[in-house]
């Protein structure tokens, strides 16, 4: 298969563009349409301050060495949950994340969460209700949290997120599964500011995941391979993998998915009803906004020794 | 390893396949995906159509996350 830019052998070869390129010129072409959808979705300026959410893995990373080389100002955050033992997954992705910054010398936060709240998300999730057999949610509900915090806290414009289109399409299809009017009003490539809550942005949505993977093997970029010892089994995996199978006879089924679902909410298919709509109050113990009547959902989980 | 193989490894499991044939044929007897993996040839990225040779050993790298 050949280049259609140059001619010479393509290494990535999109079949829902219809398109195939080389190394030179797919990463010149990745990181310019980053920056198409990052005007097209009005995500965010060169002015702004922008606080990327680094794991360690491909996407994160990749998005972090594509805005530095776009020329935006993105400082990284890395959450250090403590997973595994010492040089476990957590200590792993911490030292590529580290050796990433100080490669382009790119102001990196790291927050340990057992250095602020004592104990590990396995620990967390070990003895609270919401964590039974339940890391993941513990997991993410901790994320959300600490992002939160820090982005209002160090008074950044906007955080963004490396989510790609196959963890679009992916939620996308777990929320209409359940006909989840809540998440699938909220689910864009934007999430504004709203009541405490900081806005949001994941300029990634429009691109497969294996294309995030090309991107980071053909730049060299030490991403962490392993997967999360805890994310075996996960429902969002299932999910992609039905897609890609719906993707494979199909090409580009995914993006359909995701674009038109964009479009259709765009034109008004999901008008929100009043019930749906968030009421947001301060909690009480942390500050943080939360739609719940008393202290927000990390709070509660906090609070159950 | 045959000699007229092809060794294709994914997360340290090795599948042998016969030589000769393309990537993506490789790929749909292996039942794997081409949506889900990359591969390379001594590190270097290459498609479905590629065809792989006796004694070659091609990684497939697996590009689906989640949790």
């Amino acid at each position: 298969m050949k280049c259609r830019t140059c001619g010479s052998k393509a290494v990535v070869n999109m079949r829902q563009h219809k398109l195939a390129l080389c190394k030179e010129h797919y990463l010149e072409w990745l990181p310019q349409q980053v920056d198409r959808f990052i005007k097209k979705y009005q995500m965010f300026s060169k002015e702004d301050r922008i606080l990327v959410a680094v794991s360690g893995g491909k996407d994160s990373l990749a998005l972090w060495d594509i805005l530095h080389g776009l020329g935006y100002n993105a400082d990284g955050i890395y959450i250090n949950l403590g997973i595994g033992t010492i040089g476990g997954y957590s200590d792993l992705s911490l030292q590529k994340v580290k050796k990433f910054s100080e490669e382009r010398n790119l102001g990196l936060r790291v927050f340990s969460v057992i250095e602020e709240f004592n104990e590990s998300i396995i620990d967390i999730s070990g003895r609270t209700k919401r964590g039974m057999n339940r890391t993941c949610s513990v997991c993410g509900l901790t994320k959300r949290h600490v992002l939160n915090k820090v982005t209002r806290d160090d008074q950044y414009d906007v955080l963004v997120t490396g989510h790609n289109l196959d963890d679009e399409a992916a939620t996308l299809f777990g929320n209409t599964l359940h006909w989840a009017g809540e998440f699938l009003l909220r689910q864009g490539p934007v999430l504004e500011a709203n009541g405490g809550l900081v806005r949001k942005a994941k300029p990634l949505c429009r691109f497969y995941e294996k294309e995030m993977a090309a991107y980071a093997i053909l730049k060299n970029i030490d991403y962490i391979y392993e997967e999360c010892p805890y994310s075996t089994g996960s429902t969002s995996i299932y999910y992609k993998q039905q897609l890609n199978i719906l993707e494979h006879h199909n090409p580009g089924e995914k993006l359909r998915f995701y674009v038109h679902f964009l479009k259709a909410k765009k034109d008004g298919l999901f008008s929100p009803l009043k019930s749906i709509q968030q009421s947001l109050h301060e909690c009480p113990e942390c500050g943080q906004p939360t739609s719940s009547p008393d202290l927000c959902s990390f709070c509660r989980l906090m609070s159950r020794k | 390893m045959n000699k007229e193989s092809v060794m294709l490894r994914k997360r340290g499991v090795d599948y042998e396949v016969k030589a000769g044939m393309t990537l993506g044929s490789a790929l749909k007897e292996l039942d794997i995906l081409p949506e889900t993996v990359l591969a390379t040839r001594q590190g270097e990225l290459i498609l479905e159509d590629e065809i792989i040779q006796e004694g070659e050993l091609i990684i497939l790298i697996d590009v689906i996350s989640g949790g």
